[in-house]
């Protein structure tokens, strides 16, 4: 390939990886935002950039409302989309709507254990997912994955570390600019070959 | 580089706004009654940054404290006081309230507590609980002069604040339904009392700290991608 090519891939794939972890910071503040990584990869056809979500759950942050739900650890709870399917989801704020249902800010709807769970301004959730009325008594389930532990009152925020972006916004820009001296360098010598080697035979 | 700017653009407005609220909290905290706003925000999709999804008021009680006021009320537990004026209903936590030369208490903002109306000649005022009151009367009388109800919502985060700690009944909050204080698990009215606002100082300013340097990293991605695209119209060297 040539060096021009290939140091112009180099600065886009510096971009790209700007564009990730600008995207990355602006969402820190996002409920349950997981960071994307960027992998440049040098193949066949030169450098490529792929992003992947990295899984690692972000921290819970105390909210104080009961009907704030998150998981701790691995795990799910279930709400119920605009086409009916069942969605996994680890931290949702609900909200008590018409007939009793708890949606989300997204208009889902959790899921008890027979179908959507109804709920009354006073319930409470347990580590298990139990559904218990301002008296105490159990009277549904939340519909979790084998082994979730909830938390009531919790939300996870984004698993985006402020200081791991910059270093990486930081290196992006050193690598686009390290890319365009060396661009350059081969511009430079192209030059020399085209002008002054031409004198010399002259 | 355009994409990694707008982002990061939208980024700066969301801890902008995250300022805002926590500001307006603890601008609120020494205001009885008020509950704390929480600023939410959800990703625009892959690479295009963030977006506010809405503002969640919490509920969660706030701590009781001893006040001086003749009439003021606190509630231990879910539920508002209702409140008129003007033929309006509004919902508050707020019991500072005082007596008027008509016999009605209201508040500062001259919003009238339903239910109770104190006699003329009453020298001192008691309140139970359960939300009956007495008044004292000369020659050591006393005279049950009504009983106020609280009302519930099922979903009081829906409700349109009015104010610091005033709020209307909205449709998505559903219709208010009316409690009597003083049962075996429901709201009880703590007499001499106001409930404080249920803001954390220490939390705020970590709120703030953490707000503060998101918006610094944010504008350190906008001047990084302004670089690039320096050193991109650069290499062109005529």
């Amino acid at each position: 390939m040539d060096g021009i090519e290939l140091m112009a891939q180099a600065m886009h794939a510096a971009r790209a990886r700007l564009d990730v972890s600008a995207a990355n910071l602006a969402n820190a503040s996002s409920g349950g935002f997981r960071r994307q990584v960027a992998h440049v990869r040098l193949g066949p056809a030169g450098l490529t950039v792929a992003a992947t979500e990295d899984a690692k759950p972000g921290p819970l942050e105390r909210t104080g409302r009961a009907f704030d739900l998150a998981v701790a650890g691995a795990g799910a709870f279930f709400v119920r989309d605009g086409g009916g399917r069942a969605v996994p989801e680890r931290s949702a704020s609900f909200v008590l709507g018409a007939g009793g249902y708890l949606r989300d800010e997204l208009g889902r709807v959790l899921l008890g254990s027979h179908g959507p769970l109804r709920a009354e301004a006073a319930a409470t959730f347990d580590a298990r997912g139990v559904e218990r009325a301002g008296s105490g008594k159990a009277v549904d389930r939340v519909r979790v994955a084998a082994g979730t532990s909830l938390q009531s009152g919790f939300l996870e925020r984004a698993n985006v570390d402020a200081v791991r972006e910059m270093v990486d916004v930081l290196a992006a820009q050193r690598a686009f600019e390290s890319a365009q001296k060396a661009l350059s360098a081969i511009d430079d010598t192209r030059a020399k070959a085209v002008n002054d080697l031409a004198k010399v035979s002259a | 580089m355009n994409r990694a700017l707008y982002a990061a653009a939208t980024g700066m407005a969301a801890q902008q706004q995250q300022l805002d609220t926590v500001a307006d909290n603890l601008a609120n905290a020494d205001v009885a009654g008020f509950k704390r706003a929480t600023a939410t925000f959800a990703s625009l999709g892959e690479g295009l940054g963030t977006a506010p999804a809405g503002v969640l008021r919490s509920f969660e009680q706030g701590k009781l404290e001893k006040s001086g006021g003749p009439c003021d009320l606190a509630i231990d537990g879910p539920g508002f006081f209702q409140v008129e004026r003007d033929g309006a209903s509004a919902y508050t936590r707020a019991g500072a309230f005082s007596r008027g030369a008509d016999g009605f208490l209201r508040n500062a903002e001259g919003w009238r507590l339903s239910g109770v109306r104190i006699p003329a000649d009453a020298v001192g005022l008691e309140v139970l609980r359960d939300g009956r009151f007495t008044a004292r009367l000369p020659g050591g009388v006393q005279r049950a002069v009504g009983r106020i109800a609280l009302a519930q919502f099922d979903a009081p985060e829906r409700l349109q604040p009015l104010g610091s700690a005033l709020f209307a009944a909205t449709p998505a909050a559903g219709k208010p339904r009316v409690v009597a204080p003083g049962g075996a698990r429901g709201p009880a009215l703590a007499f001499g009392m106001l409930e404080r606002a249920n803001v954390s100082i220490y939390e705020s300013m970590i709120a703030i700290l953490t707000a503060q340097r998101a918006y610094e990293a944010n504008a350190k991605a906008v001047q990084a991608s302004d670089e690039m695209l320096r050193i991109a119209n650069n290499l062109h060297r005529g």
